[in-house]
Formats: C-alpha cells, sequence, structure tokens
C-alpha cells in the first residue's frame, strides 16, 4: 500500500512538472531542457529555508516559486535573441551550470553529499507525516497546477502564447509584446517547477544533484511530449505512463542492476518513436511542425 | 610551458569533436546530439576490441573508427532519412537524437559498467622533455593527427568531387538536389565523415586520460561550444573556439579549481550566444524568416 502511494506522490509530482513545462514547450513552442534545474532550485530553496532557517513548509515553497521564477525569467530573456536550437543549447547550458553549482557550492548546498534530514511539513500545525495525508497534499498542489495552466491557456494571455509557437512575426505584426511574453511564460513555468521541488524536498527529505541532471530534464520532456504537448491533459497522461512503465520492470523480474539502465532506454525509445511516428504525443495537437507546411 | 602544451592537447581534443560536429550541423542543420555518443562509443569499441578480443591497438584502433562512421550512416538511414521525407522540423531532429543518445548510452553503461575505464596499453610513460615540460608520446601524436586529419578533410571539401557536393547541399539543399546533386547520398557521407571523426576523438581521449559512459555529453558541449563560439562553417573559426575554450579550462583549473571548469564553459556559450551568436568569423544568422 505504501508503494502504491508512493508511484502516486511521484505521479503528482511529475504531474506539476509536465503541466508547467508544457506552457513552455507545448504552448509558446520554447524548447527548454532546463526545467530539472528550476526543479532543483526549487528543492534547494526550500530544503535550505527548512534547515536553515526553521521557517514553515508553505513560506518555503513561496520563497522556492519566487526566487525559481525569477530566475525563470533571467533564463527566459536569451530567448529573445535567439531563436529554435540556439535556445535549446541556452537552456541546456543553464541546467549544466545550474547542476554544477549545486554541486560545487559546498558549504550552501552540501555538495554531492546533499542535504539530509529535511523536516515533515506542517501546514498551519497540521504535520503530514503518513503517505496518505502526503499524497493528499501533492494532490491539492497538482490540482492548483492544472487549473492554473487551464487559466492561462483560456485567457488572453493563453491564445497570444499559441499564436506565438504558431507563427512568431504574426504575432508580432499584430502589435503583441512577443519579448515580454516568452519571458513572463518562461518565469511562470519555472515558478510552477519549484512546486514540485519544494514538494519533492519535503517528501523524500533528502536532495542531492543526481535528482536534477540533465537527464531528469530529458525525462520531464519525454512526458509532456509522449502524453502531448500542447493539451492541457497530454502530460497528466504521459506522467502515469512514464512513472508506472518503469515500474513495470521491477515486476517482470529485472535485477536491480540494470533497471535503472533500462528505464533510461525505454523512454529514450518511446521518445524516438513517438517523434517518429506521432510527434503530436498521444492526445496533444502540436507536433513541431514547420512553419511553412501549418498552412 | 606545460600548461600550453596540455591547453594544445585539450584543443585538439575538441577540435575533432567540433570539426565532425559542424559538418553535421551545418549540412543537415540540426542539433546531432547523438554525435556525443558516438565520440564515447568509438572509445568503448576500442577498448572492446584490444581488451576483450585481445586484438593489437592499432587495428582495434582502425576497426573502431570504422564502426562509428558505420553507426552515424547507420542513424541516418533508419532514422533521420525518413524525419527528412516528413519534412519533420528541427527540434523534432533534436529530440530524437537526444533520444537516441539516451539509448546508446544506456547500452554501453550496461555492457560495460559506469566505473572508469583505461585504454592506455601499458603503464604510464615519461613524456619527452620539451623546452622544460613533458608531452607523452599519445599527446604528441593526437596533435599531429587532428591537425592532419583537418587537413585532409579541408583538401577534401574543396577538391574532391563528393566534397564539393557536400558543399553544395550545405549551401542550398534544393538547388543542389535540381542540379542532380542526390542530397540523400550526401548526408550518409556527412553523418560517415563527421562520426568518424567523433569516434577517433573519443579514442584519443581515452588514450590520455580514461573514459566513463557519461563523458560524451561534456565532450559534445565543448565541442558545440566551440563552433558557436567559433562560428558555424568557420574552419579557423573552430579552431580558435576550440584554442579559446582549452585555454579558459586550463587557466580555470589553475585559477579557481577544476570543479568549476564546466561552468566557466557556458558562461563563455551563454555570452557569445547572447553578445555574438554567429560566433568570430560566421555570417550573420537571419533572425525571422517568414
Amino acid at each position: 500500500m505504501e508503494y502504491i502511494l508512493h508511484i502516486l506522490i511521484l505521479i503528482g509530482i511529475y504531474v506539476i512538472l509536465a503541466e508547467s513545462l508544457n506552457l513552455i514547450v507545448g504552448y509558446t513552442g520554447l524548447l527548454s531542457i532546463a526545467h530539472a534545474a528550476f526543479y532543483g532550485v526549487g528543492a534547494y530553496v526550500a530544503a535550505i529555508m527548512a534547515l536553515k532557517v526553521g521557517s514553515p513548509f508553505l513560506l518555503n515553497t513561496i520563497c522556492a516559486v519566487v526566487i525559481s521564477g525569477l530566475l525563470g525569467g533571467l533564463v527566459g530573456i536569451p530567448s529573445l535573441r535567439i531563436k529554435d536550437h540556439y535556445f535549446v543549447i541556452a537552456t541546456f547550458a543553464f541546467q549544466i551550470i545550474a547542476f554544477s553549482i549545486l554541486n560545487n557550492w559546498v558549504s550552501f548546498t552540501g555538495g554531492p553529499m546533499g542535504l539530509p534530514g529535511i523536516p515533515q511539513p506542517s501546514i498551519f500545525g497540521w504535520v503530514i507525516s503518513s503517505h496518505i495525508e502526503f499524497l493528499l497534499l501533492v494532490s491539492v498542489f497538482a490540482t492548483l497546477t492544472f487549473w492554473i495552466c487551464q487559466r492561462i491557456i483560456s485567457s488572453p494571455f493563453g491564445r497570444v502564447l499559441t499564436a506565438i509557437r504558431e507563427d512568431e512575426v504574426f504575432a508580432l505584426a499584430a502589435g503583441k509584446n512577443v519579448a515580454l511574453y516568452k519571458v513572463a511564460v518562461f518565469a511562470i513555468g519555472s515558478g510552477m517547477a519549484a512546486i514540485a521541488g519544494a514538494l519533492y524536498a519535503h517528501y523524500i527529505s533528502f536532495i542531492d544533484p543526481t535528482s536534477f541532471t540533465v537527464m531528469e530534464s530529458i525525462f520531464i520532456i519525454s512526458i509532456v511530449i509522449i502524453g502531448g504537448a500542447g493539451s492541457l491533459w497530454g502530460p497528466i497522461i504521459g506522467a502515469v505512463l512514464l512513472v508506472i512503465l518503469p515500474e513495470v520492470l521491477r515486476f517482470v523480474g529485472m535485477p536491480s542492476s540494470i533497471a535503472a539502465n533500462m528505464r533510461q532506454i525505454l523512454y529514450g525509445g518511446l521518445l524516438v518513436a513517438f517523434m517518429m511516428w506521432r510527434p503530436q504525443g498521444l492526445i496533444g495537437k502540436y507536433g513541431f511542425k514547420l512553419e511553412d507546411t501549418k498552412k | 610551458m606545460q600548461i600550453l602544451i596540455n591547453i594544445l592537447v585539450t584543443a585538439s581534443h575538441i577540435l575533432l569533436i567540433a570539426t565532425g560536429f559542424s559538418l553535421i550541423f551545418y549540412t543537415a542543420r540540426f542539433f546531432h546530439f547523438a554525435h556525443g555518443i558516438i565520440f564515447v562509443a568509438g572509445a568503448y569499441l576500442a577498448f572492446f576490441l584490444s581488451t576483450w578480443l585481445n586484438m593489437p591497438l592499432a587495428v582495434s584502433i582502425i576497426l573502431s573508427i570504422i564502426l562509428c562512421a558505420t553507426i552515424g550512416c547507420l542513424i541516418e538511414l533508419a532514422i533521420y532519412r525518413p524525419l527528412r521525407k516528413k519534412k519533420s522540423s528541427e527540434l523534432i531532429f533534436l529530440l530524437v537524437s537526444l533520444g537516441i543518445y539516451i539509448i546508446l548510452q544506456n547500452i554501453i553503461s550496461m555492457v560495460f559498467g559506469d566505473s572508469t575505464k583505461i585504454l592506455r596499453p601499458n603503464s604510464v610513460t615519461e613524456g619527452i622533455a620539451v623546452l622544460g615540460s613533458r608531452i607523452t608520446p599519445i599527446q604528441l601524436t593526437s596533435i599531429f593527427v587532428s591537425l592532419t586529419l583537418i587537413g585532409i578533410l579541408v583538401l577534401f571539401l574543396n577538391r574532391t568531387k563528393i566534397g564539393i557536393c557536400i558543399r553544395a547541399v550545405a549551401n542550398d539543399s534544393d538547388l543542389a538536389n535540381i542540379s542532380g546533386i542526390s542530397s540523400r547520398k550526401v548526408f550518409v557521407w556527412v553523418f560517415g565523415i563527421g562520426s568518424a571523426l567523433a569516434g577517433l576523438a573519443g579514442i584519443l581521449v581515452a588514450l590520455d586520460v580514461d573514459m566513463t559512459p557519461a563523458m560524451g555529453m561534456n565532450a559534445l558541449m565543448l565541442g558545440v561550444v566551440a563552433v558557436i563560439v567559433g562560428g558555424v562553417n568557420s574552419l579557423p573559426g573552430i579552431a580558435l573556439g576550440a584554442l579559446l575554450l582549452a585555454t579558459a579550462q586550463h587557466l580555470g583549473i589553475w585559477f579557481i579549481g577544476s570543479q568549476w571548469q564546466d561552468t566557466i564553459i557556458f558562461v563563455i556559450l551563454v555570452l557569445f550566444l547572447l553578445f555574438r551568436p554567429e560566433g568570430f568569423f560566421g555570417k550573420k544568422i537571419k533572425s525571422a524568416t517568414v
């Protein structure tokens, strides 16, 4: 039972990550390989505040969101000047820099040893200690994220984002401040990733930099793409599928020494297969089409 | 003086990766992430042939370079060609190559394990003394080999028929097709040559230091940064970029500490992307096209 709850909690955390990345990748069409970095920033801000200041969970989460959102805005600024794969490389660079800071700033982040002993979250005196309570907490945040994404998408703001994805020059010509929208969506998406980070830090109660590597970023991208970029339910389906599938491997009796490798081969293979035969994902609408084939 | 030699050796490694990458990037016009894993595959294939099958080192190096070229061609034929037929966007290519990277890296770490492997044939030899500093024969070879190969590549691109076809397709693949050049054939050539260069770079690095399955990402990024800093399609630029990166890396180790070398490299990259995205010698990148 604990095990099933654990899987559900993980799914909840990945739903938050995938929905927030979906805003950036699926709706605005900016492919970012830095999402695990923002996830990590969220986790570390929350953990450091809980350990060194002893502040309550909600305050930690809010701080994590604000700091990660500001950083996201900063990283979004290059997108004003560079396009497509150059932007991907810039986010990639940020991911590597973030990882090496987490890994090397030993006095502040604990370095490769990580930060152990993060306390259980308490909200107004209610200490969340059991798995079932934590699942409740994660579900509340996942629903909140989903709701915010839905509000953003159906707002005029969201329609401009889709317009930027479909035809950036057209959006510019229509008098939209494309640059501002891009930075804003990057900041919002990164801020929401920090929620997942804070939840993860308080749930596992131990964080180290290896949870926030490039591979993790690619995993989150796979969730979005396999589920369906540019649709609200796609990332949820992707998260359920990609979190549960590797667990199935465990049950068919695969030794744990190669299970981790098989897990990555599995989602690498899925990524290639989907891009080749179904680039819009299971239920998505946006298939990274070329601009001149859209007409 | 010693630091100068180290810079030259590192630069020659970066140069090999970067040239292969830029050949592919400039012709096929997408970020071929799997280039990084072919670099790793080269080193591990050489290790496999020489240590597990007891082949002589020279034979296994040549064989594994050929195998790398074959892997590159196969990736192009089996995956990129169908994608190109569907007119997929460059982001799809990029994601697919990331997928290939992950698959191959995990296969390598499943077969060989994650621990560090050494390709060096015998124990550490004392280097040859040059002007009061030391250079090992392998380091000397790698500088020599990479310079020679780049020279041959320049001749190949400018003097042979296939080379000229490659440049024509890189310039404008539609126009090249109209003039009767088969761009499909050219892409296979490009991936073959690029992958062979990557494989060789992997072997040279493994001979000089050591190898792990995860070393590909960093090596690739060094190559990519050298290409961006130098300017795509400018060999002198890329060479300068490789030198700059190697210098930054070694001076960084000297003054700040080796753990920050990735950060230094990527800060350079971000600065270039922000202020001079076309690199030292590259042409202006077209901004938005309608």
